[in-house]
């Protein structure tokens, strides 16, 4: 099975979905590839939401599930609070 | 906020003060409005298209009731423009930006419009879509900015209404309802005088 890339917090900020780059988010430890997503044009969602973050508290508030993240790719995870870099 | 126009003031100082003061960013609500908007506006328009495309003896059995809907989101725009406006909003100048700015994806015609099913499933996903944006600008606004709240509830009410008329369609279970015949947005026609 092919690794998946392991991002920092500092590396997933980088995709944040503006100026050409894609719109990567983190949800329960994994990183979707939202970038064809009409609902996260240039890295946004719904004003509120930014793409290049770690969102997994934001979706247990929001007004559907994280399974919504389901339908897109997984590019790969992220890494645990207080792991090193690689 | 940009003052452009020279009638001493700005536009509602204390309606948008109240709901700062509430904690709510105003810009972002607006924003939110705007978008959501738009998602009306152009469900109208691809609701059109579909409903003009129901033909048949499966696809009349659905057209009236994919009608009220339309009319009704056509009635949510109606109904969210004066509250845009009066928080110092305003609608985008270019259409086409303005389309491209929705809070929900377009409710385009399927590959085969004679597919009830595929029909059902394209307004099924839209109703949904609306139903989770004015549950987000509910949850922004309960208890800060009342007016919002009411105007957001009502419009809630209906896109609540319509998802489950598709869904019973689709034979996802019963909605429990009878659709309406005759008058339309029976939440919302308060705010369209």
């Amino acid at each position: 099975m092919r690794c998946m890339k392991e991002f920092s917090k500092e590396e997933l900020a980088r995709y944040d979905g503006k100026n050409g780059s894609p719109a990567y988010v983190a949800y329960r430890g994994k990183v979707y590839d939202l970038s064809g997503s009409f609902l996260w044009k240039n890295g946004n969602h719904q004003v509120l939401h930014n793409a290049g973050v770690d969102l997994t508290d934001a979706i247990e508030q929001a007004p559907h599930s994280g399974d919504t993240l389901e339908r897109f790719r997984v590019v790969g995870t992220l890494q645990a609070a207080g792991s090193k870099d690689s | 906020m940009r003052k452009q126009f020279d009638g001493g003031d700005t536009m509602a100082r204390v309606t948008r003060e109240m709901v700062e003061k509430s904690g709510i960013n105003v810009n972002q609500l607006v924003e939110l409005l705007v978008k959501n908007a738009a998602a009306e506006l152009t469900t109208y328009y691809y609701y059109t298209i579909l409903r003009c495309n129901l033909i048949g003896l499966e696809g009349e059995g659905i057209k009236e009731i994919a009608e009220a809907a339309r009319i009704e989101d056509r009635n949510h725009f109606e109904a969210l423009v004066p509250r845009i406006y009066e928080l110092g909003g305003k609608l985008p100048e270019d259409m086409k930006a303005f389309h491209d700015t929705s809070a929900c994806p377009p409710a385009s015609l399927p590959k085969n419009p004679t597919d009830t099913k595929a029909m059902l499933k394209v307004l099924v996903e839209a109703e949904r879509c609306a139903v989770r944006g004015y549950t987000h600008i509910c949850n922004l606004t309960a208890g800060k900015d009342h007016r919002t709240y009411d105007l957001s509830q009502s419009i809630l009410n209906e896109e609540i209404e319509h998802e489950s008329w598709f869904s019973e369609f689709l034979g996802e279970g019963p909605s429990g309802h009878f659709m309406r015949k005759g008058e339309y947005s029976p939440f919302v026609s308060k705010f369209l005088r």
